[in-house]
């Protein structure tokens, strides 16, 4: 994929770089918010990671200059303000998701290529499916090779939602956002608690384990 | 530059007190020279309309007698300690008769008046005044080519008019004496006490967050200045106390955790025996465990800042409650603790969701982090008759003693016993700034445990009735 990083800090812009370059990506870098909205204007790029703060121009103002030129790259914003009005803002202005300092790379990494899994035209699926796991998103059940299995309303959202990130590494924070729609973190590792459920459920019956713990960044699931 | 002045001369109030003794001394200047012009002018009228008279009576005379009368009636008058100076004057301009020796050399006004001295003759009975004295006349022509002085002496009124303008200028003096002594006499007082308040400002500034204004209790504006002044020194020092303990405690609470963290990466890298991959993984975990704790903090210095008040919007408690509960019973299963929750529909709070439900999370991870295997938590959701909305917690772990409530919600505040579990000791004085932020309490009781655990806690948030 070919990213962009705008962000004034040289050395976090860095260490994002060397990280996504690692991790197969293309990368360039912009150190202010012009140089960004030119760069952005003349080359193609799959994702923007966007530093609030930056000289010049700010980040929420390159992404809605972007978004009135029609220019629907999707962006993850990167910001030291992590209240939900300065999430509302963020996303109001066109960002696509919203990343709190301090984070963990893995985090971010795992946002990115989330993001870039959204820009796939996505034709409205009504079945997903990874390996022998079929999920119906209609009749809202779940079978695995021929085994039906029974779900909660929620866990049946965070297999939708893992499913749909299948191959992805999908972080607890990003669960906790995404499927429970919290932002803040409880100290209990209770994500942990219900992907054990989950994954007793949809794993434990047989014999390739699909649910894969990454460790120090999250979930993966994968046939 | 100059020598310094005496620092009362420098002050606000020696100025005001300044001009306005400058201002008292000039406008009694100007008010008693109005007095003494006027009085001049009248005492002026006052003789010249006394010498017309006189003339007057000497035409009479003129008319009726001819110069003869009037040279009688000179004589006569002039015999004695008459205040009237005569003299007749023949049409060749030598002397007839009269009490002056010669015409005045002193030159007329306009209306032929004219102010002179004269020499009383020597013979005159008040030896004890001066010779020379001050009088004022008018020269008439008579018929015949004769002509008659008529002059009146002044020289008491002089005198009485001298002695008004020397009162009028001693007056002046005097106010303004007296105002540059009360000038300097405020000045000083005001000078001494703004010194006081001077003085403490500059300690302050040195250091010594101790001091206090002195206060007198008039409730003046100098007392009230210090008033305010020390409530703020009160808020400072109070907010730099603050600032050290969250400095000593993200010291001692950070401290440990950085450095298990260098202890571990330190032996890996020397030790090739250990299972370097799970050392990393261990590393990044209490790395992420740091972060929670400087996002807690950094939390609660945000809602303490509290700029956000106005926004709370309706919310519905009940969704809240509910989907925490979903959130925790597998924890608690797992965990080995029977979870109930009891959740009353129908109850309205404002506030923001995100923050509350972190709140309550924060609760029940306290409840789950101390009950042991066996013991119960409950969620609970109600509304009081009055309107206020509590969320409660409570478990059957040891709970916390009465006289250690206060001090829990502490940021960083750990009881001895808990030191052993993982936290950053910031949990619920996160959930007490949130409670803060939404003008809502945090209770602390004991619990409903009954077992060898001790009484359990029992942790509500109370929300005001919505407006």
């Amino acid at each position: 994929m070919r990213i962009l990083i705008i962000e004034d800090d040289r050395e976090a812009a860095g260490y994002i770089r060397k990280g996504l370059r690692e991790s197969g990506h293309v990368v360039d870098h912009a150190a202010d918010g012009e140089e960004a909205l030119e760069m952005a204007r003349a080359s193609e790029y799959d994702i923007l990671v966007v530093d609030r703060m930056l000289p010049k121009m700010d980040g929420l103002t390159v992404i809605e200059t972007l978004r009135s030129e029609n220019d629907r790259t999707p962006a993850l914003i990167l910001s030291a303000l992590g209240e939900v009005d300065h999430r509302v803002e963020g996303l109001k202005a066109g960002g696509d998701d919203y990343l709190v300092k301090p984070y963990a790379f893995a985090e971010l990494l795992a946002r990115v290529e989330a993001l870039a899994r959204r820009r796939d035209p996505e034709t409205v699926k009504t079945k997903l499916v990874v390996g022998d796991l079929e999920m119906d998103l209609l009749a809202r059940t779940v079978v695995r090779g021929d085994e039906e299995i029974i779900l909660q309303p929620r866990e049946f959202r965070l297999l939708e939602f893992l499913m749909k990130h299948a191959g992805q590494v999908v972080t607890r924070t990003m669960l906790l956002e995404k499927v429970w729609d919290y932002h803040f973190d409880p100290q209990t590792n209770v994500i942990d608690v219900h992907i054990s459920r989950l994954r007793s459920k949809i794993d434990k019956p047989f014999d390739q384990p699909i649910l894969h713990t990454v460790r120090g960044a999250g979930y993966r699931l994968q046939a | 530059m100059a020598r310094r002045l005496p620092a009362f001369l420098n002050t606000t109030a020696f100025r005001v007190t300044m001009l306005s003794a400058a201002l008292l001394a000039l406008s009694s200047l100007v008010i008693l020279t109005f007095v003494y012009f006027a009085s001049v002018g009248a005492s002026l009228r006052r003789t010249d309309a006394t010498v017309e008279e006189e003339i007057a009576v000497i035409e009479n005379r003129v008319r009726n007698g001819g110069i003869d009368a009037v040279n009688r009636y000179i004589l006569q008058r002039s015999v004695g300690g008459s205040d009237f100076l005569y003299l007749l004057v023949h049409p060749t301009g030598r002397r007839v008769s009269g009490n002056l020796s010669g015409l005045p050399d002193e030159e007329a006004d306009e209306e032929g008046r004219l102010q002179f001295s004269y020499r009383r003759p020597p013979a005159g009975e008040e030896e004890s005044e001066k010779d020379e004295r001050l009088a004022r006349g008018r020269l008439a022509p008579l018929p015949g080519g004769y002509a008659v002085f008529v002059g009146l002496d002044v020289e008491d009124e002089d005198r009485l008019v001298g002695g008004l303008l020397r009162a009028v200028l001693a007056a002046s003096a005097l106010a303004l004496a007296l105002g540059m002594a009360s000038g300097i006499f405020i000045s000083r007082r005001f000078a001494r006490r703004l010194d006081a308040i001077n003085n403490v400002a500059r300690q302050v500034r040195a250091g010594d967050l101790k001091q206090r204004t002195p206060r007198t209790m008039t409730g003046d504006e100098l007392d009230e200045l210090s008033a305010n002044f020390n409530g703020m020194l009160d808020r400072i020092e109070e907010l730099m106390h603050r600032m050290k303990n969250v400095g000593d405690s993200i010291a001692h609470d950070l401290r440990s955790p950085l450095t298990r963290m260098r202890n571990r990466l330190d032996e890996a890298l020397r030790d090739e025996s250990t299972d370097r991959e799970a050392t990393v993984a261990q590393a990044i975990s209490d790395a992420d465990e740091l972060l929670r704790v400087f996002n807690a903090i950094l939390s609660i210095s945000r809602l303490e800042s509290g700029d956000r008040r106005q926004k709370l919007e309706a919310i519905d408690p009940q969704a809240i409650a509910e989907d925490l509960a979903e959130l925790y019973d597998p924890v608690c299963e797992d965990a080995g603790i029977s979870f109930s929750a009891e959740i009353a529909p129908g109850c309205q709070i404002a506030g923001e969701r995100d923050l509350v439900s972190q709140a309550i999370a924060n609760l029940l991870d306290n409840a789950v982090k101390y009950t042991p295997e066996g013991g119960a938590i409950a969620l609970r959701l109600r509304c009081r008759a009055n309107g206020e909305v509590e969320f409660s917690v409570t478990d059957t772990g040891p709970g916390i003693p009465g006289s250690d409530r206060i001090r829990v919600i502490q940021r960083f505040v750990r009881l001895d016993n808990s030191r052993s579990k993982p936290g950053s000791g910031l949990g619920l004085s996160l959930v007490k700034a949130i409670a803060e932020y939404h003008g809502a309490r945090l209770e602390l009781d004991d619990g409903p445990g009954t077992g060898p655990h001790g009484p359990g806690l029992r942790a509500a948030l109370v929300f005001p009735a919505p407006k």
